[in-house]
C-alpha cells in the first residue's frame, strides 16, 4: 500500500537528527577559546588548596593565640627557662630561611631532651594541679596538638611555606611554655 | 546508497575523536559537533518549542560537553551522552523561565508500544501536535517514542520517577490520540 508523501505511520519515523538553521560551531568555538584562557579545573584545584592551607594557617594562628592568651593570663614571669634555650642561632639570625630554622628547631637535640623530661614528667606533674586547672592543660595541649598535626599536614603539601613554616615553630615553643609551666606549677606547689 | 557505519567502528572513531578533544584539540571537538549537532538541536527543539532557545541550548550543551569531557566512558554512546546534558541544560532554561511543575496522575504506560498511527498523518501536523502538549507529557514522548530511549533511561533523564514518566506518556497518548483524530496504538 503506497503512503502518502510527507506522511508517517509511527513516531519512530519522526526525524531525530533536525540541523539547526545557522551553524552553531563559531559561537561555540568563541567560548571554548574564551574558556581556556580562563583558570582550568587544574588551577582551581591549585587555588582551593592554597585556601585550604591559608584556612589552617589562619586556624592554627587563633588556636596559637587562644593557647598564648591563656599562658598569660594564667601568669608565666616564671615560665621560659627551659622553652627559650631550645631556640637555636638560626632564629636569632632574620637572615637564615624559615625551613632551616624549623629543622634546626625541632631536631634540635637539647630541644628534644628537654621535651622529652618534661613529657616524661607530665602526668606527675598535672596529679598535683587543681582538677580546673588540669582540665584547662590539658585542653590547651590538645588545641596545640591538633596545630601541630593540620600544620605538618599542610607543609606536607607546600613545604616551603614560610608562614606554615613559622607557625609550626611558634606552636613547638607554645607547647614547651605549657609543659614548662605545669612543671613549674608543680615544683613550686601551686596552680598555675 | 547511505553507508552503514557498524556501531563498534563508530564508537572506536569516537573515542578516538574524544581523545583528542579531551587533550584540547578543538577540530576534533568540532567533528563530534558536526555529528551530533542535528541530534541535540532536534531534541532541544522538541522540548523547548522555540528555535532560539533550541539554538542556545544545543551551544550550552557542547559547551558543558567540552568541560566535562574527562568524565565521558568512550565506551559509552556520546549521542546518550550529549542527549542527557541538552535534557539538563533545556530543563534548567525551562525552570528558569516558568518555574511551574507539571504533573501527571493518570493511569500509567504499562507495556513498551511502537507509537504507531492508526492512518498515516503529515509529518508537520504530528509534530504541531507533540509541540501544544503540555510540558511534561511532551518531554517522555520525545524521548521515549521519538528518540527511542527506554522509560528508566526517560525517567532518569528528566529527573523523575518511571511511574512518572509511564503515566505522563499514557497522557500524551491521550492528547495525542484527541488533536491528531486517530488511534495511537
Amino acid at each position: 500500500m503506497s503512503r502518502k508523501e510527507g506522511t508517517i505511520s509511527s513516531l519512530r519515523e519522526l526525524p531525530r537528527d533536525i540541523p539547526p538553521a545557522r551553524d552553531l560551531w563559531p559561537a561555540i568555538q568563541a567560548r571554548l577559546t574564551e574558556e581556556s584562557r580562563a583558570p582550568t579545573a587544574a588551577d582551581t584545584r591549585v587555588r582551593n588548596r592554597h585556601l585550604r592551607m591559608r584556612f589552617i594557617a589562619a586556624a592554627a594562628m587563633i588556636a596559637m593565640l587562644a593557647v598564648g592568651i591563656w599562658i598569660g593570663r594564667s601568669g608565666l614571669p616564671l615560665v621560659g627557662q627551659r622553652a627559650r634555650p631550645v631556640l637555636t642561632a638560626s632564629t636569632a639570625n632574620p637572615g637564615t630561611e624559615q625551613g632551616a630554622v624549623q629543622t634546626a628547631y625541632t631536631m634540635d637535640p637539647k630541644y628534644l631532651r628537654d621535651r622529652a623530661e618534661l613529657v616524661k614528667s607530665l602526668e606527675g606533674q598535672l596529679a598535683t594541679l587543681p582538677p580546673q586547672t588540669r582540665t584547662k592543660v590539658m585542653a590547651s595541649l590538645a588545641t596545640i596538638q591538633k596545630s601541630k598535626q593540620d600544620l605538618e599536614a599542610a607543609l606536607g603539601h607546600d613545604p616551603s611555606n614560610a608562614l606554615l613554616q613559622e607557625l609550626l615553630v611558634n606552636t613547638y615553643q607554645d607547647e614547651m611554655r605549657v609543659l614548662t609551666a605545669v612543671q613549674e606549677a608543680g615544683t613550686a606547689g601551686k596552680g598555675i | 546508497m547511505a553507508q552503514v557505519e557498524p556501531q563498534d567502528g563508530r564508537i572506536e572513531w569516537e573515542g578516538a575523536l574524544v581523545q583528542r578533544a579531551r587533550s584540547g584539540d578543538t577540530r576534533a571537538f568540532e567533528r563530534l559537533y558536526r555529528e551530533h549537532a542535528g541530534k541535540v538541536y532536534g531534541l532541544c527543539l522538541r522540548m523547548t518549542r522555540d528555535p532560539a532557545i533550541a539554538e542556545d541550548c544545543t551551544q550550552e550543551t557542547f559547551i558543558n560537553a567540552w568541560r566535562a569531557l574527562d568524565r565521558f566512558e568512550t565506551r559509552s554512546s556520546l549521542g546518550t551522552w550529549l542527549h542527557r546534558i541538552a535534557v539538563n541544560v533545556a530543563l534548567a532554561k525551562r525552570r528558569k523561565a516558568t518555574p511551574v511543575l507539571d504533573s501527571a496522575t493518570a493511569e500509567d504506560e504499562a507495556t513498551e508500544s511502537e507509537w504507531t498511527l492508526e492512518t498515516p498523518v503529515e509529518v508537520e501536523e504530528i509534530e504541531a501536535a507533540i509541540a501544544k502538549l503540555p510540558e511534561g507529557a511532551r518531554d517522555v514522548l520525545v524521548l521515549y517514542a521519538i528518540y527511542g530511549y527506554s522509560h528508566a533511561e526517560a525517567a532518569e533523564m528528566l529527573g523523575v520517577a518511571e511511574g512518572t514518566c509511564k503515566a505522563q506518556l499514557h497522557r500524551a497518548r491521550g492528547l495525542l490520540r484527541e488533536r491528531l483524530g486517530v488511534e495511537v496504538h
